[in-house]
């Protein structure tokens, strides 16, 4: 039982959809139930534009499940998603062959090595034989990893597995990446490695590439666009400039007087918030820097520190739900 | 950071290469799947280590084969039967083997939670155990046929005129069949136990502790109620006890005659025949199940 030579992949119909729009992923109305009454997402509809896109949400946001819903592994309860172009409850195994995954957890046999499993991976995505080798070695080679790619993976650092990771998932040429938080695990610099291997991916290799990640700091570095859900629900989309710019937030610190700065800091007009014994406000602009400033002067307060932060995407949530209830 | 529309068609020269060749299709990509999964039940592909037991197994169930030839040679009669073959050794190497190799196909892939990045390619999720099933199926049908042909060969080999040919070979047929029947069978069984933990001593465990303790207890009982001749009803239904036990059953009653395992079904043949088959469903069924979940987790 030899493995054939490649013929005739089933060759599906182009979608009509493809002429109206160029979003990547597109979802209306999409929720997901399971069983037991768990809502995963609820009425999620975005679009995802080409280039590179990170999905932010804190854990239980229903990023897996859309993940999932997108791969076409999970029916949707309601609603639809289109994954470049294609419907995920018709067109599943389209997707796929269209699709590189990278997983969140440990994926990785330990007793084979880079080049065999990548390999065999891309004969799983429907590679033919020769094609599958050559395209393994030069994913491992794009990933950074060259003659290290003949050891066993068990013997690999964290960092080389997520190589080996990403390099499976663009064995197959894909034209769209989803890639669920890469840089899990990962040691400062080997995040700041990952984060520019994606980025390079994105920019030179024209694939476009969401990223799944709770680390809006992390991720914000490397995307164009960046999607946030929070309890299966959509909370905001839009372009990374926008949004980082409602991220940033003024860290003040005092040795003493600190409800007397927090009370004089809102008369002044800032939205201001205390986080243990720092407040938070928003940076609007420059003048942001001289109302703190002046307000400090003023009440002739000890300052300690003042310094520009950016939230982790929980802290984000926290502000947006702070300003829905107001 | 990139631009959209750049990203979108220009391809700047970092050696990143587009694949626009042929893709195989879905039937293709499980076809692969399963000779992998075939050469990797003999250990090819894999370590020295993992060749020890399928090749110790061959050797093992070949034996009997090669006396035969070497007894044949000298003017005896054919030794066995090919359609029972030396039964407890065909016992004792198909439980090893299954026991060894049921885990190498499964278990590996369920420890390292490797089956996201299968069910992320174009195959269904069915299709990862049946080409799993296809390929142990197909390894034990190997191991069990080699020793009856290589038989039939030693046997005619010192056949005088070509009705003893024509005559071992009308034997030898029904043989295969009941070696179908083994493969069948005990790779549904096998794998079924085997997927349950991703544990590979475990599940070697599972395997070859259900296999021989079923049998021991199968045969135990046949003793216990008057052994294989007897005709009570205690000692007909003992067999169905072992899976082993069941397809002798279901090989009698399709008209064996030579004495094999001790299952003696008498007219409860047919009742051999339905377990048979449910015990397979089921074994296909609880596989079927078995990743059904795991894809979702």
């Amino acid at each position: 039982m030899p493995p054939n030579q490649a013929s005739e992949p089933p060759e599906p119909p182009p979608p009509a959809s493809r002429a109206i729009s160029d979003a990547v992923i597109e979802t209306s109305a999409l929720t997901k139930v399971y069983p037991g009454n768990v809502i995963a997402l609820e009425g999620l509809t975005v679009s995802v534009a080409p280039g590179v896109t990170g999905l932010v949400g804190a854990n239980g946001a229903g990023k897996s499940t859309l993940i999932k819903i997108l791969l076409g592994l999970l029916p949707p309860t309601k609603g639809q998603a289109k994954v470049l172009g294609y419907d995920t409850e018709t067109s599943g195994e389209t997707i796929r062959t269209l699709l590189g995954y990278m997983p969140e957890h440990d994926c990785l046999p330990p007793d084979v090595t880079a080049t065999e499993f990548v390999t065999h991976l891309g004969r799983m995505s429907g590679l033919p034989p020769t094609v599958a080798k050559e395209r393994a070695a030069e994913s491992l080679r794009h990933v950074g990893l060259h003659e290290e790619r003949y050891r066993l993976i068990g013997t690999y650092s964290t960092g080389m597995k997520q190589r080996v990771k990403l390099a499976q998932a663009l064995v197959g040429d894909p034209r769209l990446l989803l890639l669920d938080e890469p840089t899990n695990g990962l040691d400062p610099a080997g995040r700041s490695a990952m984060l520019d291997l994606i980025e390079r991916i994105g920019a030179e290799f024209g694939i476009s590439i969401v990223v799944a990640s709770h680390l809006l700091g992390e991720i914000e570095q490397i995307c164009d666009h960046l999607v946030a859900i929070e309890a299966g629900r959509l909370l905001r989309a839009d372009t990374i400039t926008s949004f980082t710019k409602a991220s940033q937030v003024l860290a003040v610190e005092v040795d003493e007087g600190l409800a007397q700065l927090q009370q004089e800091l809102k008369a002044r007009g800032l939205a201001v918030t205390l986080a243990q014994r720092t407040l938070l406000v928003p940076l609007g602009g420059d003048d942001t820097y001289d109302v703190v400033r002046d307000a400090v002067a003023d009440l002739a307060l000890p300052l300690c520190r003042l310094e520009q932060r950016r939230h982790q995407v929980e802290e984000l949530f926290r502000d947006e739900e702070s300003q829905e209830h107001v | 950071m990139s631009e959209p529309q750049g990203a979108a068609g220009v391809i700047h020269d970092l050696g990143y290469r587009r694949y626009d060749g042929p893709r195989l299709g879905r039937g293709q990509i499980v076809r692969a799947l399963t000779w992998h999964s075939f050469r990797s039940a003999f250990g090819i592909g894999r370590g020295v280590k993992a060749k020890i037991i399928p090749i110790l197994a061959c050797i093992a169930i070949c034996l009997p084969a090669f006396v035969n030839a070497f007894a044949v040679a000298r003017g005896n009669p054919r030794l066995f039967g090919y359609d029972v073959y030396s039964p407890q050794l065909r016992v004792i190497v198909v439980t090893i083997f299954i026991a060894a190799q049921a885990p190498e196909l499964v278990s590996r892939d369920l420890r390292s939670h490797v089956l996201p990045l299968y069910f992320s390619r174009p195959i269904r999720r069915g299709d990862y155990p049946l080409a799993k099933y296809i390929a142990l199926t197909a390894a034990l049908l190997l191991l069990i046929e080699v020793p009856l042909l290589i038989t039939y060969v030693g046997t005619i080999a010192s056949s005088k005129n070509g009705h003893g040919v024509w005559d071992e070979t009308k034997a030898l047929i029904p043989g295969l069949g009941v070696g179908l029947m083994w493969a069948v069978l005990m790779a549904a069984v096998g794998l079924v136990l085997a997927s349950l933990t991703g544990r590979r001593a475990y599940a070697t465990g599972i395997v070859a502790i259900s296999c021989f303790l079923t049998w021991t207890v199968s045969e135990v009982l046949i003793q216990a109620e008057g052994g294989m001749y007897s005709t009570s009803t205690g000692a007909r239904i003992a067999g169905l006890f072992s899976p082993f036990n069941i397809l002798d059953g279901i090989r009698i009653w399709l008209g064996g005659t030579s004495p094999g395992e001790d299952a003696n079904p008498g007219h409860f043949g047919p009742l051999y025949g339905v377990v048979g088959v449910l015990l397979l469903a089921a074994c296909l069924g609880g596989l079927a199940a078995r990743y059904r979940k795991v894809s979702r987790a």
